[in-house]
């Protein structure tokens, strides 16, 4: 078996059958097959575990003494290095979280809202507003979590063009990993620079607050800040342009919905949950087994690598009430979108709030915005995707004067 | 008639990890103190189901709500 078929089926177990729907195939192996294990492809190697239910993808996700998340390192690649925060255990995980955190809580992320985020949406909602027709995917949903996360870092305006190409050059280093490398060295010699200034000169933002953070009488050093920041283009930038996609979208094919989201905007926060619970922006994520165990009956030795299946946890009936529906009006109910347990994301609160500004903006500066019917018969625009999902494009209208 | 019991809530400091998710979806009950570690603000801030999501979310299991002797979560 060839590296790609061996990748192909990796990739393929996971979310067999239509990538455009992957959903189906959930119902069945929930139902049948909650817990796959495959078999090691070499003999000595170690099974893979895909983990469907709910209650097991949660068990797993809280119980980080049986299952490590150093196999991260391996899942995000050579480009992001060894010291990420995704791939450490405890008590490494704690000291370095208790370090970074107070940047992303709710009090902390308020300031950007107002001068930042508000600023970077209505700036990109300026450029196509009298054309009276968008593809909001490439020209909204996919730049701004950049020029926010950008802003938050605390770069100069004039350095956006310039750090969007390295965020896309790092995001997309599976496909590229040459072009990968050579953009994470030019970004860390980029931030060194920014990190070395705001040491003597500190700031309101992010960075500043990461040179000053201290937990214990210990401090990051040079290459664990440069691990973290490097960290936010993936964790921060392509979760949140596919996340806002798919509410979008969602929302447009839900027409009575989307009219009762722009009547009453207090609804936005449940939407955007229920979005995240329906199309998770990243269907999957990965463990790997420290000691023997078993999840629902199925013996998983140590060093099993384990696949939680979040985007099939989210539909799990035994967890929601008519869980295959799109309903903003549910009754709340956690999701695991963002993951749960010690590693559930950092970066959640500033992604719901980013997200609330964003379509907010758009309903309030577009008015009667739809999906644009000649185009969607065109092109079929649908959400797709096996491992991250978004909307292939999101043409859309509005009334204008 | 009666008058809705009042929950009680427990967090335990030394489980919690400050993600801040109970104050997201119980935002009157729930607060972070400066320290990172939820505290309760007020046990009757927002509707019981809302507290019950909070406690239920909480990614390291650090919060139990109580009425009337019943766990609720």
């Amino acid at each position: 078996m060839t590296v790609s078929e061996i990748d192909s089926l990796i990739t393929d177990y996971s979310v067999a059958g239509d990538v455009r729907d992957p959903y189906p195939e959930f119902v069945t192996l929930r139902r049948d097959n909650p817990v796959v294990r495959h078999e090691p492809y070499v003999p000595g190697g170690s099974p893979m575990v895909v983990v469907y239910r709910h209650a097991d993808v949660t068990k797993v996700l809280r119980d980080n003494v049986t299952f490590s998340s150093a196999i991260m390192r391996d899942v995000m690649g050579e480009v992001m290095g060894q010291k990420i925060i995704l791939a450490m255990d405890e008590p490494e995980h704690y000291r370095h979280r208790a370090l970074v955190s107070a940047a992303f809580r709710q009090r902390a992320l308020a300031r950007w809202e107002e001068s930042l985020i508000r600023q970077v949406v209505n700036d990109l909602i300026d450029q196509f507003i009298d054309r009276g027709q968008a593809n909001l995917v490439t020209e909204f949903t996919f730049p701004f979590p950049t020029k926010v996360i950008a802003g938050v870092l605390g770069l100069p305006t004039e350095d956006y063009r310039q750090f969007q190409q390295w965020a896309v050059g790092i995001i997309t280093s599976h496909g590229n990993p040459e072009r990968g490398v050579r953009c994470s060295r030019e970004l860390g010699e980029y931030l060194a620079g920014i990190i070395q200034d705001r040491r003597h000169h500190p700031r309101d933002d992010l960075i500043s607050d990461l040179v000053a953070a201290e937990f214990d009488g210990e401090r990051l050093d040079e290459e664990e800040m440069f691990s973290f920041l490097r960290l936010l283009l993936p964790a921060g930038v392509e979760t949140t342009y596919r996340s806002s996609g798919n509410l979008l979208f969602l929302l447009m094919t839900h027409p009575d919905q989307l009219d009762a989201l722009r009547q009453d905007r207090t609804l936005l926060p449940q939407a955007i949950e229920e979005a995240l619970r329906f199309e998770p922006p990243l269907l999957i994520t990965s463990r790997v087994a420290c000691r023997d165990t078993e999840l629902s009956g199925v013996a998983i030795p140590a060093g099993s690598m384990l696949t939680p299946v979040l985007g099939s946890a989210n539909r799990d009936p035994d967890a929601y009430h008519e869980a295959e529906e799109f309903d903003i009006f549910r009754n709340p109910k956690q999701h695991t979108s963002f993951g749960t347990g010690p590693h559930m994301c950092l970066g959640m609160h500033l992604a719901r709030m980013e997200t609330r500004v964003a379509i907010n903006a758009l309903f309030d500066r577009l008015p009667n915005l739809r999906l644009d019917p000649d185009a969607v018969e065109r092109d079929d625009p649908h959400i797709h995707g096996q491992i991250f999902r978004s909307p292939t494009a999101l043409p859309v209208q509005w009334d204008t004067p | 008639m009666g008058h809705p019991l009042t929950l009680e809530i427990r967090i335990d400091p030394e489980k919690c990890m400050g993600s801040g998710n109970c104050s997201f979806w119980a935002p009157a009950t729930f607060e972070l103190g400066d320290d990172g570690i939820a505290t309760v603000m007020d046990p009757d801030g927002d509707p019981e189901d809302k507290v019950v999501v909070a406690a239920k979310g909480c990614p390291t299991q650090a919060i139990a709500v109580l009425k009337d002797g019943q766990q609720l979560a």
